[in-house]
């Protein structure tokens, strides 16, 4: 597919920043300015500090010889680079592919959306005064290549190139090739003032005096090299994108639009051969602010209605967090991650029982994490050591497809590992016969508890690593037929106070 | 009234007692509560026998309050192993609130032959029947089971209702036998409610046997005896 680009130029980010936030002063010609080896530069001037005659890279002290109520303020870069990057983010309501371009720019990958805003004309038409009802003026270029993009969006006098690039770019200056400042001035000096004259020349001997990045940047802006540009968020490998005439307001409707996308992005991902594990649903709102729905699925989902159904959940949970007063005026679904469906289970005709269910539970698994987190909804992991708080953990089902079963149930049936371990081993009173032997009696929970039987000890060596003391286990029943895991950490006589005693888990 | 030979009461409860489990079985919703305070573990190790023994291919999801790990510890995967859970076939639910809890044991009733230990904790305003009747659906419509345990004994529509204590086990002095738990059924749907006896878990064959009546009465908490 022919790729479409649209460079979009903030010409008066840093003062339009400070108007907008209301940190310059009213009412006065305004002016940003940079300290750049001892003098004070201008790095911005407001449309008023413009007309007045003041031009970036003037002194400021020139400057305010020429305008003496001139209201400067010292340059942010950070905060410039923090308000462009908010501007990219806001830009990804119309494409998911927002380059970064700065101190003062953007390009916008707008390949095969601009048919969503009624045509390349009315998307750029529509970014630009939307800027601007925020507060920044902008200008913006579409073109087949980022660089003639670039070229129009700062020098064209037509906004928008045809295929042929040649055309559009022969009457613009040199400076529109994003040269280094020495090539641009070296070809200044030398009458080549436009595009169009460096087109017909020999390229060997400009090469040699400009360097070849000079001609890389032409080629780039002509489409005859392509230019690699690193997206501000990788884009996804499939998406698709809706715009509404009316925002949304309800729920509902939302879910009648995630379903549409929904329909897009399988048939994509249908082509592709692959399902989603996870997805994101951005829904662009109306106030600005982009609301991230993310689902995660344990294994390739591409059925409409099973995705579907996990951002009904994600979605009822967070109505109130949708915070839609505004409404949501465009809604993009981007597969975060896909992977690739070994044969189309659909296509089987006789599933087994077996499969069947393991299927229905890996969808329930889909449904609960979506809603309580995934690190709620949990499947054991389990690990050949001796210690037995290391020995076994959990992990979010969501992402553990293969379980392995490397504990398999002793076959005498003999449980020695209790059902529950507490997260702190609790501290008891407990009152032992014999140095070595189990306790004959012990203080837990405001309880006295009197043993019946024990089994043990079942000695585990702490890791010395980290100072852990040797710990006894016993397995005990009291009285009442309750029973317990308890241990003793230490031996008796080997300091001076008696080795403490833990309740570490409890057995059913 | 002379008194019947202990042998032939042996054989008449363990065939009924073998029974009524078979029909519990078949049934979608049970409850269980710990005998006294402090024999929640009871309670839920009982619980977690009968999935074990009942569970299909998708096997047992076990969803509790955060508040109940809290208390009782959290599961831990090598004992619950060792118990006669698979891993594999296990999936635990922290959840933070008993409506989570309540939503997580509907939507896992939805995988057939599941069984969902659904565990409680007592606080909090009362269960309403209606989200114990909610159960009862899902696990009718689609062939699961629901074992729901809760320290408190209200309204429910529960097939049957126990209340589960431990009992002592019956291995030699020196070792810990099998888990036992004192079962008292206190409502059935169908049949006689009050009926009384230890069962004792048999983690290899995944199988919970009926001890003696002999050995059976003289364990019995003295609250619960008390007729």
């Amino acid at each position: 597919m022919k790729s479409v680009w649209l460079s979009l130029y903030l010409p008066r980010l840093n003062t339009d920043r400070l108007i907008r936030s209301r940190q310059a002063p009213e009412g006065r010609a305004l002016a940003v300015y940079t300290k750049d080896t001892g003098a004070f530069l201008l790095t911005g001037v407001d449309a008023r500090a413009s007309a007045l005659g003041l031009r970036l890279a003037m002194s400021l002290a020139d400057a305010r010889a020429i305008h003496p109520k001139l209201a400067a303020v010292e340059a942010d870069p950070d905060e410039d680079a923090r308000t462009l990057d908010n501007i990219a983010a806001w830009c990804e309501r119309f494409t998911p592919i927002v380059v970064l371009d700065p101190p003062e720019g953007l390009f916008l990958d707008i390949t095969g959306c601009a048919h969503l805003f009624d045509g390349e004309a009315a998307l750029r038409d529509q970014i630009v005064t939307r800027l601007h009802a925020q507060g920044f003026g902008a200008r913006a270029a579409i073109a087949p290549t980022p660089g003639a993009a670039w070229a129009l969006a700062r020098y064209g006098a037509r906004m928008i190139a045809g295929d042929d690039l040649k055309e559009a770019l022969s009457p613009l200056p040199v400076e529109a090739l994003r040269l280094q400042s020495e090539a641009a001035s070296l070809l200044q000096r030398v009458g080549l003032k436009s595009i169009g004259l460096l087109l017909d020349k020999p390229r060997a001997p400009f090469a040699a005096r400009l360097g070849e990045h000079a001609m890389l940047r032409l080629d780039q802006a002509l489409g005859r090299a392509t230019e690699a540009l690193t997206p501000r968020r990788p884009p996804p490998p499939v998406f698709a994108l809706r715009r509404f005439l009316e925002p949304l307001f309800s729920v509902d409707t939302i879910l009648v639009a995630a379903g549409h996308l929904c329909e897009d992005v399988v048939e994509k991902l249908e082509l592709r051969g692959a399902g989603a594990r996870r997805a994101a649903l951005h829904l662009f709102g109306v106030d600005g602010r982009d609301r991230v729905i993310e689902i995660g699925v344990s294994r390739p989902e591409r059925s409409v209605k099973a995705l579907l159904r996990l951002f009904r959940e994600k979605l009822n949970l967070a109505a109130e967090n949708l915070d839609a007063e505004f409404g949501i005026e465009a809604a993009r679904l981007d597969i975060v991650q896909m992977e690739s469906v070994r044969g189309d289970t659909r296509l089987l005709v006789n599933v087994s029982q077996k499969t069947a269910s393991v299927e229905q539970v890996n969808a329930i698994v889909d449904v609960l994490s979506a809603r309580l987190g995934a690190e709620r909804v949990l499947r054991p992991k389990l690990v050949e050591t001796h210690n037995p708080e290391r020995a076994a953990g959990w992990r979010p089902a969501l992402k553990d497809k293969s379980i392995q079963t490397k504990h398999k149930a002793p076959r005498d049936g003999v449980m020695r590992r209790p059902l529950t371990l507490f997260a702190r081993p609790q501290e008891i009173k407990a009152m032992a016969e014999v140095p070595d032997g189990p306790p004959v009696h012990f203080h837990w929970r405001r309880v006295q508890r009197y043993v019946v039987r024990a089994e043990g000890p079942e000695r585990i060596s702490g890791d010395w690593m980290n100072d852990e003391l040797t710990r006894d286990y016993y397995r005990v029943e009291d009285k009442d037929g309750r029973r317990y895991w308890l241990y003793r950490e230490g031996f008796y006589g080997e300091t001076e106070e008696p080795p403490r005693w833990f309740v570490h888990g409890l057995f059913a | 009234m002379s008194p019947r030979p202990a042998s032939f009461l042996v054989t008449k409860q363990a065939q009924e007692t073998k029974g009524l489990l078979e029909k519990m079985a078949e049934q979608p919703l049970h409850e269980l509560c710990p005998g006294r305070p402090g024999a929640e573990m009871a309670a839920l190790g009982c619980a977690l026998a009968f999935a074990a023994s009942w569970a299909g291919t998708p096997g047992v999801i076990w969803a509790g309050e955060e508040g109940v790990f809290a208390e009782e510890g959290a599961p831990y995967p090598v004992g619950l192993t060792q118990y006669g859970l698979d891993p594999a076939k296990l999936i635990v639910i922290r959840a933070q609130k008993r409506d989570e809890v309540l939503w997580a044991a509907e939507q896992g009733l939805a995988a057939r032959g599941a069984v969902v230990v659904c565990a409680l904790s007592g606080r909090g305003k009362p269960l309403e029947l209606k989200a114990t009747r909610r159960l009862l659906l899902f696990a009718e419509r689609n062939g699961s089971h629901c074992l729901l345990v809760r320290p408190r004994t209200e309204a429910s529509a529960a097939w049957t209702r126990w209340r589960v204590d431990y009992a002592p086990s019956n291995g030699e002095p020196d070792e810990i036998g099998q888990p036992a738990f004192a079962l008292e059924l206190l409502r059935a749907r169908a049949g006689a409610a009050g009926s009384r006896f230890i069962l004792d878990w048999n983690a290899h064959e995944r199988r919970l046997e009926e001890r003696y009546q002999e050995k059976c009465e003289a364990v019995f908490h003295p609250v619960a005896r008390r007729q």
